[in-house]
């Protein structure tokens, strides 16, 4: 009787675990639990480091990162009108931000949100052509709710097979963000193309009226909206007892059974509320930037929310910080390009500065134990024992 | 009985090395400790079973072995060394394989693509790997087709799969976690036979199951766990019957309970009449179910796990939709009702994961002290929080329970402590019956005592107890009538007072006298 035999396979494969026996060596584990204030020192930190490897990169690429730096946070920070050009951009991303959260407080993972914005910005625009006889006012809160509608409608569909079927919605979301795109395209060149634009296709301008009016510098009242809803989500998810099924259904499906909460509805409303916010997102771009609806017209907001809500801990709060944050770090990535920094290496810059945030609360979940190899030292105590050392800060 | 696992040492019998030596591993989760202690040692060519009820640190341990988890405490020897494994792929390397309940195959991937995957000779031909594997399959009547993708394979077949992977890696160790839970019977003699061809080829197999009957025909020694603990080691299972085993499981716990004075007991409260229900792989784990439990008793439920005792509580809980027979609850019918209305109908229910299914681990304390009453805290729309804290202070000081912080997440608890909440909880709502299913599991023994006389407490009050435990001398200190389940049956009825454990024994193994 002979054994097969495959000894190359074997060797690699005991070879390969040798380090392990001869080195002391670092293990990450899980920490039992992180302390909130600890949070944001790590994402202080994780932005810091994040900075000095950037600086690296600029000075590679023959900028002064003094300079740089300087220009970052004079344009995005510094003064009144800086400081409402990172608020515009903050404000889609934290209500984008918030319908990832909404879903993800649930396990659930709205990778659409940019479909859905986009759906929420047709629909508003569709409204604004349909009922442009409304007065202003009106018109814009109907276009608002028009938006919210318009993201329902695109999340109905994975948010029932979710539900019901169990088939992952971060596949259908994400495919119907194509989708969305596409039908703006098709309308941009089909049905709702500007008869006064000649040849050039693109849709007809809104209204002035159906403007979302200003507040101070380029900030729209749409900041408003977006602090009233982190505000309302925090409400109804720490008080109200619908906010403590769904806490409850996304922590511990089994407890919220036993508890009898149904697990569907509750998947079923996460889904839709996460997608009529990123809907009201969306009309709210429309209503307040821009002139007209265009295919570009999310420009990759609803994406970015998704970094946002990982990044808040899917908490609104944090949403509301990062997406300052976030959107700081857009406003001056874009301002460095007039020191002649290349549009490639501010976005490499603003990236670095996202994943070191990322890296940091990622980490942070992690202590560092050093661990001896076995039978290295003359007692085999201390070689079972792994002693622990130096948990980082990070 | 730990016999040191050194080459050097190793037994009499010419092929009697020990090839594991597993020696007091220690391995602790938040809120309880899995392994305390535990030994396990397995010469080479034998089939070596692993014994003990739920939660008695079996699959705790040999994860430890297969390097899924790094112990707390202990050594493990594999081959008369000393190892550590930090991964599975270590213990790979070592020679372990593991075959889990859950398969981790590629179901697109063909048979021989998932034996070779991650581990496949760098210079061959395709047409040589499927040789090899074919031959390999060959060797241990390991019947598969290569070429064929998993997933249009049966469990059995995959089954297969996953131990040619486990050859396929060279492991003289195999580990199989409750292998014939899924097969046929035809398939479990099948698996039998491959695992004694292996045996008798030198490799060795570490075979978990709570089948008493397939351990004692295939298996050549044991180790049985109790709490972590190893209690036993037979190194021959010749003269050892299925009551002996079962009574090794279930052991005699250290506890004193105190029997509960004779009360005349009132109404029948719970009532279930041909109850039938699927398990979790929608095979029938319940058979038309009779039990009544009658105000002011309590009815205990034995059983070895894995008898349809899961099923029973969760299908009276509301948990689990029953597929024939009625349940009224103090005259109500709640045959197909949801858990709240059951709730509400009187029922109280301390399931068998305490946490995860009792309690949410990352919630708060007062988050999980509120489950069943959060809705009568509401003002408005809000929740009124002021109240919700008050409840759970009153709970934790009327039940005893320790905590540190109330908002801290109430994983950080000791397991003593979760229950204690957990069964306070669910008696504040004034129950008229309570299903208690492994109250004092993994407790210590003060956690052991305070439950156990909360439990004889609602006696007194008059509830009616439906008592579902593995410890065999809870069950014949507390209960007024014993049920014993067999193969989702009632096996047999008993008086407590009269019978003695090695009936109870011999029902639980399904050899019934009573």
């Amino acid at each position: 009787m002979t054994e097969p035999t495959h000894a190359p396979l074997h060797t690699v494969a005991r070879g390969r675990a040798r380090w392990h026996r001869v080195l002391v060596r670092p293990v990450l584990q899980r920490r039992a639990r992180v302390a909130p204030a600890a949070q944001a020192i790590a994402f202080v930190i994780g932005i810091v480091l994040a900075l000095i490897a950037g600086a690296l990169l600029l000075w590679g690429s023959g900028n002064d990162p003094v300079t740089v730096y300087q220009r970052m946070a004079e344009s995005s920070l510094g003064g009144f009108d800086a400081l409402s050009r990172t608020l515009l951009r903050a404000t889609p991303l934290a209500i984008a931000g918030l319908a990832v959260a909404v879903a993800g407080s649930m396990g659930l993972w709205n990778i659409g949100a940019e479909g859905q914005m986009m759906a929420g910005a047709t629909a508003a625009a569709g409204f604004a052509m349909v009922a442009g006889d409304l007065p202003g006012p009106v018109l814009i809160v109907l276009m608002l709710v028009a938006g919210a509608v318009g993201g329902v409608v695109l999340v109905l569909g994975p948010a029932l097979a979710r539900a019901y079927l169990g088939v992952s919605e971060i596949i259908t979301t994400l495919m119907l963000v194509e989708v969305a795109i596409r039908i703006v395209e098709w309308l941009k060149v089909g049905p709702w193309k500007d008869p006064e634009s000649f040849g050039f296709a693109q849709i007809s301008p809104l209204p002035d009226k159906a403007s979302l009016p200003g507040l101070f510098g380029q900030v729209h009242i749409g900041v408003l909206f977006a602090v009233a809803l982190l505000l309302a989500f925090w409400l109804a998810v720490s008080r109200t007892a619908w906010g403590y099924e769904l806490r409850m259904a996304g922590s511990s499906p089994a407890t919220a059974r036993y508890a009898g909460i149904s697990l569907q509805r509750k998947v079923l409303t996460a889904l839709l509320l996460s997608g009529g916010l990123a809907g009201l997102a969306g009309a709210i771009e429309l209503s307040g930037t821009a002139t007209r609806l265009e295919p570009g017209l999310s420009s990759g907001y609803g994406f970015a929310g998704i970094i946002v809500a990982a990044l808040a801990l899917m908490r609104p709060s944090g949403v509301a910080v990062v997406a300052v944050v976030f959107g700081a770090v857009l406003r001056g990535g874009q301002s460095i390009q007039t020191l002649g920094v290349t549009s490639s290496i501010a976005t490499i810059l603003q990236a670095m500065i996202l994943i070191g945030a990322l890296v940091a609360a990622v980490l942070l979940n992690y202590r560092v134990r050093w661990v001896r190899p076995v039978g290295s030292g003359a007692d085999g105590d201390a070689a079972e024992n792994p002693a622990s050392a130096g948990a980082s800060g990070v | 009985m730990s016999e040191p696992g050194d080459a050097a040492v190793s037994s009499g019998s010419g092929d009697g090395r020990v090839v594991v030596d597993l020696r007091g591993i220690r391995k602790e989760f938040p809120g309880v400790v899995a392994c305390d202690g535990a030994n396990l040692t397995v010469r080479a060519g034998t089939i070596h079973a692993l014994l003990g009820e739920n939660g008695a640190g079996k699959t705790s341990l040999v994860n430890v072995l297969s390097g899924v988890y790094l112990p707390d405490d202990g050594e493990i020897w594999v081959h008369g060394r000393q190892r550590q494994f930090h991964s599975p792929a270590d213990a790979i390397a070592a020679g372990i394989g593991m075959v889990h309940q859950e398969f981790r195959l590629v179901p697109t991937l063909t048979v021989f693509e998932n034996v070779v995957l991650g581990s496949a000779p760098r210079y061959l031909d395709m047409g040589q790997i499927i040789e090899r594997v074919a031959h390999l399959a060959a060797t241990y009547s390991l019947q598969t087709d290569p070429a064929r993708p998993v997933w249009q394979l049966s469990v059995g077949e995959r089954q297969r799969v996953e131990i040619l992977k486990a050859l396929w890696r060279d492991a003289d160790v195999l580990v199989l976690d409750e292998p014939t839970a899924v097969l046929t019977p035809a398939e479990a003699a099948d698996l039998g036979l491959t695992l004694r061809s292996m045996a008798d080829r030198g490799r060795s197999v570490i075979y978990i199951s709570h089948k008493l009957d397939e351990v004692l025909s295939v298996c050549d020694e044991a180790t049985v766990l109790r709490n972590g603990v190893t209690v036993a080691q037979p190194r021959s299972l010749a003269g050892i019957d299925r009551s002996d085993l079962a009574e090794m499981m279930v052991g005699e716990t250290a506890t004193e309970i105190q029997r509960p004075t004779d009360q005349p007991s009132g109404d029948v409260v719970l009532d279930l009449e041909g109850i039938s229900a699927l398990s979790d792989r929608g095979l029938p784990a319940l058979h038309s179910v009779d039990i009544d439990v009658r105000a002011g008793e309590i009815v205990g439920v034995a059983g070895v796990s894995g008898n349809g005792q899961r099923e029973l509580a969760e299908a009276i809980a509301g948990l689990r939709p029953t597929t024939a027979g009625t349940m009224q609850l103090a005259e109500v019918d709640i045959t197909g009702t949801s858990p709240r209305a059951r709730s509400r109908a009187g029922l109280a229910y301390v399931p068998e994961d305490r946490l995860g299914v009792g309690l949410a681990p990352t919630m708060s304390v007062v988050d999980n002290a509120v489950v069943r009453s959060y809705r009568s805290m509401r003002r408005r729309m809000m929740l009124d929080l002021r109240r919700c804290e008050d409840f759970c202070k009153r709970l934790v000081e009327r039940f005893g329970v320790q905590v540190g912080r109330l908002h801290e997440p109430i994983s950080a608890l000791s397991g003593g402590n979760l229950q204690r909440l957990l069964l306070g909880r669910e008696l504040t709502g004034e129950p008229k019956v309570l299903v208690a299913a492994q109250p004092t599991r993994g407790l210590d023994v003060a956690g052991i005592a305070a439950i156990q006389s909360q439990i004889v407490a609602q006696r007194a009050a008059g509830v009616g107890v439906l008592l579902i435990s593995e410890d065999l001398d809870e069950l014949l200190a507390l209960s007024d009538r014993l049920i014993v389940m067999y193969e989702g049956q009632v096996a047999a009825r008993m008086d407590p007072t009269q019978v003695s454990r090695a009936d109870v024994g011999a029902a639980m193994a399904g050899t019934a006298s009573a």
